[in-house]
């Protein structure tokens, strides 16, 4: 613990002057505009009620989070939105923890390449986004259906002779999600591989220390900010993902990220959609903070 | 509504047209209502336009702009969601039913009961829309699609807890791209998905459900306030001609509300049996179920969600 706190390098802590302020403008113009007034509007609605025709009607009420915690039928504490919340938790977990055994290599591989062909291995992890996520996700599905590329494939070479099953379930959504947010993660931790300093490394080995003690000890703690970047970039998007997990999943078990969207478009009940993203948003404000407090206290 | 037509407007009349896609009525309804966008016309479904013309959203149509009114088949007429037809023109219709591959099937399915009595465990493709899966339970139950309350949403609550699970898909967009590529062998989808299906390949057979079946009715109206409400009108004017009409049957095989179209339809295409389905089937139509849709989603999340 004592190699941490002297590698840790704390920013200066000094108050900003006019000009940083000044810098920091566009900045807090996009979060108000962007982040701030879209909650504040989330909140207020929260607590409204919709109209037969699903317009949002502003008269105070309870009812949506109540809705959200306690069963209307039984009664009872806990809901069916609260199952579907875990099952988005687990998914977006899982991804993550998977992202992170594949991701870590392939970052470290860029990140330790010969200079001249980082970009190269950059640009080969960016080029998916140059077309939709959507258009790739379609492609998924040409390849997993039961008369799919994959399926055709592997009754052509004889290796099964029924097709598999493998599009509309658990693993498809899942994997969707990995294929999607793998380079968000690789991203962040190839940029504190990169930093790494190899003189540190290599200190570590002359003083005696193994590969996997070097790795605990050195290059573990230094990547450390950029794994903690990919694994909240990754975990959170994939608790509220929609698109992916509808197309991959066929809609049988939807995830919280559906259930919401459905509630602005095909309920169009915004109230309870707008409650629901709420205790979402408080959910990961919880997480964070608690985190981040843990963080502190080690 | 396909390009050829818009672009056939266009051509004649020097008004350019703005083309904005929703998949359901509620999405577009939530785009209509937030106001960020000011339409000329829309085209709701019948329960929707209902909802419409109760809470005053709609403009009147000035009939004289329209003489091709004429056109349309009688029973598309002074319909129950807007008795008089002053604010709402049907350019397409089509009901919801049941398609099977019949080289997989060989069982007879002829209703809901068929297709979910077990034997076709997670080989179904249904829409996904929550009004229509519960519709399909109440029929079952011998209701009246309309018919929702309370008391019947729980009837259907063991219906659907028994049909739910041998779902494999839920999709209102494409349902025919699943029993396409073979992942499901049986499906309950829009007619003119079937009509594809049955077009491309003879063994993909629509059937309407013995219980019950319903149909929908997809209108062009007029939002209130429309800027340009004369140009709309000429547009519901130009769909409604004969030539024009034929052209979104070749594009999407729903039923044409249009008799005068329907003469200029080929033999293949009146032969379809999603689009004209054999017989007068008894078709109700959804009307407008304003709060209670909220109690259908719970429904439906809460069997759909455990």
């Amino acid at each position: 613990m004592i190699l941490n706190e002297t590698i840790e390098t704390t920013p200066q802590q000094r108050r900003p002057g006019i000009f940083g302020w000044l810098l920091m403008t566009p900045m807090i113009l996009w979060l108000v505009a962007f982040v701030v007034v879209p909650t504040a509007i989330l909140l207020v609605y929260s607590f409204c009620q919709r109209d037969e025709l699903g317009q949002v009607v502003y008269h105070f009420s309870w009812e949506n989070y109540r809705r959200i915690f306690i069963d209307s039928d039984t009664g009872h504490f806990g809901t069916v939105y609260w199952t579907i919340t875990l099952r988005s938790v687990i998914y977006a977990a899982f991804t993550t923890g998977v992202c992170l055994l594949l991701g870590y290599p392939v970052a470290w591989f860029i990140g330790r390449a010969p200079e001249r062909r980082r970009n190269l291995l950059l640009t080969l992890v960016m080029i998916p986004f140059w077309t939709s996520f959507l258009v790739r996700t379609y492609a998924w599905i040409t390849i997993l259906s039961t008369d799919g590329l994959l399926n055709s494939f592997l009754q052509y070479t004889h290796l099964i002779s029924e097709p598999f099953e493998m599009l509309y379930t658990p693993g498809a959504v899942v994997l969707g999600l990995i294929y999607n947010y793998l380079p968000f993660f690789i991203l962040p931790v190839y940029g504190s591989i990169e930093k790494l300093d190899g003189s540190l490394i290599e200190a570590s080995f002359d003083l005696g220390a193994g590969p996997l003690r070097t790795f605990q000890r050195v290059i573990l703690p230094l990547t450390w900010p950029g794994i903690v970047a990919g694994i909240l970039i990754v975990f959170i998007p994939a608790i509220g993902m929609f698109g992916i997990t509808q197309l991959m999943g066929g809609g049988i078990k939807p995830t919280i990220g559906e259930v919401i969207q459905n509630q602005f478009l095909q309920a169009r009940d915004w109230p309870f959609g707008a409650a629901l993203g709420m205790t979402l948003v408080i959910l990961f404000a919880a997480v964070y903070w608690f985190t981040a407090r843990r963080q502190q206290t080690v | 509504m396909p390009q050829e037509v818009i672009d056939g407007f266009t051509k004649e009349t020097g008004i350019k047209v703005s083309v904005e896609n929703y998949a359901s009525n509620e999405e577009m309804l939530a785009k209509l209502l937030a106001g960020g966008a000011h339409y000329d016309l829309i085209q709701p479904s019948e329960y929707t336009t209902e909802a419409l013309i109760k809470a005053g959203k709609l403009e009147e149509l000035n009939l004289a702009n329209i003489p091709n009114i004429k056109n349309l088949a009688p029973e598309f007429t002074k319909l129950p969601h807007d008795p008089e037809g002053k604010y709402s023109v049907p350019w397409m219709a089509g009901s919801v039913g049941i398609v099977v591959n019949t080289a997989k099937v060989k069982t007879p399915v002829k209703g809901y009961g068929d297709l979910f009595d077990g034997t076709h465990k997670k080989r179904i493709v249904v829409l996904n829309d929550n009004r229509e899966i519960v519709s399909w339970a109440l029929s079952f139950l011998d209701h009246s699609v309309n018919d929702i309350t309370p008391e019947t949403l729980q009837q259907c609550k063991p219906v659907l807890e028994k049909w739910l699970p041998q779902v494999k898909v839920y999709d209102s967009d494409s349902p025919k791209t699943e029993l396409l590529n073979g992942d499901v062998d049986l499906g309950i989808v829009w007619s003119g998905e079937a009509a594809i299906l049955y077009k491309k390949n003879k063994k993909f057979q629509y059937i309407l459900p013995s219980e019950h079946a319903h149909r929908f009715i997809d209108s062009l109206a007029i939002p209130k306030g429309a800027a340009n409400k004369e140009n709309a009108e000429k547009f519901i004017n130009y769909i409604l001609r004969p030539e024009v009409s034929v052209k979104i049957s070749d594009a999407f095989p729903y039923t044409n509300p249009n008799a005068e179209a329907r003469k200029l339809l080929t033999k293949a295409q009146l032969a379809n049996p999603a689009s004209y389905p054999p017989g007068d089937p008894k078709l109700e139509t959804f009307s407008d179920i304003g709060k209670t849709a909220k109690d259908i989603d719970k429904l439906v999340t809460d069997l759909k969600g455990q």
